[in-house]
């Protein structure tokens, strides 16, 4: 009798939570249907996958961010979700050249100083908005009004005019040969062109009504923090995407992202430094070989920054030393796990202008050793750590603790330091006090990676020259600092080609001898995909995804 | 009675503007320049004349008690200000991602009541015996592991060697249960053992064995025994409301679901200072109303409590 009416009470309690629980569930009725019927079923029981490939050929895209407000000419979204629906009027390639985008083709003047542009005819945005030069002055002018937010880039201030010569015909007056102007043209933001229709007054500063641009794919829904459907652009001016959509999944905890790839909700993961996959993950998928993955060619530079301005680090002595100590090929081995190539100096020899003579410094402790001993530094029986004037030599990097890769390499960093008498200490910090110390300039040793191709060098080197940056925070204990700053801005102006040349030679040649930066690799773009996705590659720059060659196939 | 409660609500209102002028200069203290990062996490060289404008647009520039002022008076109007990051209004963040989380918090619930209810009265009626044992034993290993941990393992399970559940998100009515489990999970031991142990205790009073001489029915007897021991519970399951609500953080990760959670804690990444104000004062508005609720309920349920109140009122 008695278990009986346990029995019933617990079925009324269950169905008490049920209740609860469609309850909780109802408000979702309504966003469900606006979901596309095949996603449901995808969602579902264990045919999931294989209903998926026949229904759609949809790309689903795991990324660890929302793709946020993507207003072309601001920086507060995600620059891949920017890349896929607006243009620029040319775009580099993989091997660095200008390639015609939404200018078909341009003419440079002999003073370098206007650029005619001859615009691609019948483009439309995707709001139906005809693309012209009226549109192009238009994006331009919301640009340069809103100058300040684009202080990292010296084109900006580099305009002297646009104007409109004929309904496709667009020239750009410059105030001086500032050599980089297509490169920066070309980049994923600010210049990228958006529907005059979607101008706030006339600006885009204060946001955007929408987001037509003239992109292979069309961004059709947004659910923040959950997903962003991209919609091929089927009125595209190029050669169309080869799938119908793709779907932008957040996914904040990259495990969850591998779990997902595993059950074969997602088809791809794809980023830069261990932003959206660590290395060790992208070595476990690549043994087991139910993926595809792939590796780019090096993009961007990553070093160690000396801070100059410190008291033991601001001895080149003690730089030079450290040079020595890291035994760079054990790093890439070790932590790497042989993904990328160990770097001699801070900038690859194939980048633009940075095919310059320096000697490669490669490990040495011993060599190491005689350079501090040389500095003062004398070596104590007792702790194995060197002291001068009974001062310990101890010095402290800093690293934003969410990226592991950093932590790792920092212990390989302290292991080799203590090899030759150096104390490291590693502190990990969240992003914003870690920023917050790169402008500050209180530390000794910090990250530093550069933005990688087509940024590098000209924006990167730029960079170091803004107070806010680590970099310049590092330099200025160097005793030509200001001839560097300098030099750098001469040369962006320079409209001699050899003279350019010869200035890049002599800040690198200086950086170099300074020992500022240890350099340690040059990272590469990974991207882990299910096997039947096809046609993944990699753009010149490592925030873009080429979503518009991939394709399915069985 | 319904004067105590009047009182209670009367009491409310100098400790919320106590905790809100907390949550003011404690987010206040923080390192970084807010002006700073708000210019930072929009990508914007923060040069110092970038800084000051800044500072000016966000009234930064006031004198602290003005500023503290100004945000109360937005608050009480239910404008919490604008995010620094990027620029949505507050109070629309929090109406977009609080549902999530109370519907996430509110199925967990469920799970926790009809969980450790059935649990605990069925451990206490066979009382040390090798089921009540393993049960015991299960949930306390349940609770012990960390929920992001634990939340794998049964992503692991469930949603890619079983296909039952999607992974993570928030896509149709079966995407809640994973992570709706994962989050009863540290509360479920605490609810069984305590309703069990208040159910033990509760069966060798001597009402029971009143009960009984009288020749009562079992169920009778149960009815009074779970009825008398379910009072505790009660109070404790009251104050994990809030706890539910405020503690989803790590699974709302885990699962990518678009709930509050997650709105704070990228909100403390970047500093954005609207947004943690107005989470916590939320939050705290949640734990102070869930506790008087919770005294109320107490008052209904027991008349001793009741009648000392009103003595002393």
């Amino acid at each position: 009798m008695y278990q009986i009416k346990i029995k019933k009470a617990a079925a009324g309690i269950l169905a008490a939570a049920l209740l609860l629980a469609a309850a909780g569930c109802g408000n979702d009725g309504a966003s469900e249907n606006t979901q596309p019927a095949e996603f449901q079923s995808s969602t579902q029981g264990n045919t999931a996958e294989v209903e998926k490939k026949e229904d759609t050929d949809e790309i689903v895209f795991a990324s660890t961010k929302d793709i946020r407000d993507i207003n072309p000419h601001l920086y507060s979204g995600e620059m891949a979700a920017q890349n896929m629906v607006f243009e620029s009027l040319v775009v580099t390639d993989t091997d660095g050249e200008i390639q015609p985008c939404l200018a078909e083709s341009w003419e440079i003047s002999d003073d370098q100083l206007t650029y005619t542009f001859h615009l691609r005819q019948g483009v439309t945005f995707h709001d139906g908005e005809p693309f012209n030069a009226e549109a192009v002055k238009m994006n331009f002018d919301a640009i340069i009004s809103n100058r300040e937010r684009h202080a990292w880039m010296d084109m900006v201030n580099e305009i002297d005019e646009t104007l409109v010569q004929d309904e496709y015909t667009f020239v750009l007056k410059m105030k001086h040969p500032y050599y980089p102007t297509l490169t920066e043209l070309s980049v994923t933001r600010p210049f990228r062109m958006i529907s005059p229709k979607c101008f706030i007054d006339g600006e885009t500063k204060n946001g955007v009504s929408g987001y037509a641009g003239t992109g292979p794919w069309i961004l059709s829904e947004h659910e923040k923090d959950q997903y962003a459907l991209f919609a091929r652009n089927e009125a595209y001016w190029g050669e169309a995407a080869k799938v119908s959509a793709v779907r932008w999944k957040v996914m904040p905890d990259t495990q969850t992202m591998l779990l997902a790839l595993e059950k074969g909700e997602i088809d791809l993961i794809f980023g830069a430094d261990g932003d959206q996959i660590d290395l060790n993950s992208f070595q476990k998928l690549q043994e087991e070989g139910k993926y595809a993955t792939e590796l780019s060619d090096p993009v961007a530079s990553r070093a160690i920054l000396l801070n100059c301005h410190q008291e033991i680090t601001g001895d080149l002595k003690v730089r030079e030393a450290l040079q020595y100590a890291v035994d760079k090929e054990s790093i890439v081995e070790g932590i790497l796990n042989g993904s990328e190539s160990a770097a001699d100096t801070l900038m690859p020899e194939n980048a633009p202008y940075c095919d310059v003579e320096l000697e490669a410094r490669t490990y040495d402790p011993e060599k190491a050793g005689e350079l501090l001993e040389e500095a003062g530094w004398e070596l104590s029986e007792k702790d194995g750590i060197r002291y001068k004037d009974g001062d310990p030599c101890e010095m402290t990097i800093y690293l934003n603790s969410d990226n592991a890769q950093e932590q790792a390499i920092s212990e390989y960093l302290q292991a080799d330091f203590q090899n030759v008498g150096v104390k490291l200490n590693i502190v990990g910090e969240e992003k914003q006090s870690y920023l917050d110390r790169q402008k500050s300039g209180d530390f000794d040793l910090m990250y530093s990676l550069s933005w990688g191709t087509p940024y590098d060098p000209q924006s990167y080197v730029s960079s170091w020259r803004i107070p806010a940056h680590g970099d310049y925070q590092a330099q200025v204990g160097l005793e030509k600092k200001e001839w560097l700053d300098e030099t750098i801005t001469a040369l962006m102006i320079e409209g001699d080609e050899e003279k350019r040349a010869q200035s890049y030679a002599q800040i690198l040649t200086y950086i170099h001898e300074q020992c500022v930066y240890i350099p340690l690799s040059y990272s590469r773009t990974k991207a882990v995909h299910v096997p039947s996705l096809k046609g993944v590659t990699f753009n010149a720059s490592q925030y873009e995804i080429p979503f518009e060659k991939m394709y399915f196939e069985e | 009675m319904i004067r105590f409660i009047a009182k209670r609500l009367l009491l409310l209102i100098p400790m919320l503007f106590a905790v809100s002028f907390l949550t003011f200069v404690l987010v206040n203290l923080g390192g970084s320049d807010p002006a700073e990062v708000a210019l930072r996490v929009n990508e914007i060289t923060p040069t110092e004349e970038a800084v000051a404008s800044m500072r000016e647009q966000l009234g930064l520039d006031q004198p602290f008690l003005r500023q503290y002022g100004d945000w109360m008076l937005g608050c009480l109007h239910g404008d919490f200000g604008n995010s620094y990051v990027d620029n949505e209004p507050v109070a629309a963040a929090v109406a977009r991602t609080l549902p999530n989380t109370l519907r996430l918090a509110g199925v967990s619930l469920a799970v926790i009541l009809v969980f450790s209810v059935t649990a605990g009265v069925l451990c206490a009626k066979y009382e040390d015996s090798v089921g009540d044992r393993l049960v015991r034993a299960f949930i306390f290993l349940g609770t012990a592991m960390p929920a992001f941990w634990a939340g794998l393992l049964l992503m692991w399970l469930f949603a890619v060697k079983l296909a039952l559940f999607p992974t993570s998100g928030m896509e149709g009515a079966s995407s809640v249960v994973l992570p709706a489990v994962t989050l009863s999970l540290g509360y479920l031991s605490t609810y069984t053992r305590l309703i069990r142990g208040n159910m033990c205790r509760n069966s060798r009073e001597s009402y029971v064995v009143y009960l009984r001489a009288r020749g009562m029915r079992e169920r009778t007897v149960m009815r009074h025994i779970f009825k008398n021991s379910i009072q505790t519970s009660l109070t404790a399951l009251g104050m994990s409301i809030p706890k539910l609500i405020a503690g989803t953080v790590v699974v709302e990760n885990i699962f990518a679901w678009p709930g509050i959670g997650r709105l704070c804690v990228t909100a403390i990444f970047n500093r954005d200072y609207p947004v943690i104000q107005a989470y916590v004062l939320l939050m705290a508005v949640l734990f102070v109303v869930c506790n008087t609720l919770v005294d109320a309920v107490c008052m209904v349920l027991d008349p001793r409590i009741r009648r000392e109140q009103e003595a002393q009122g």
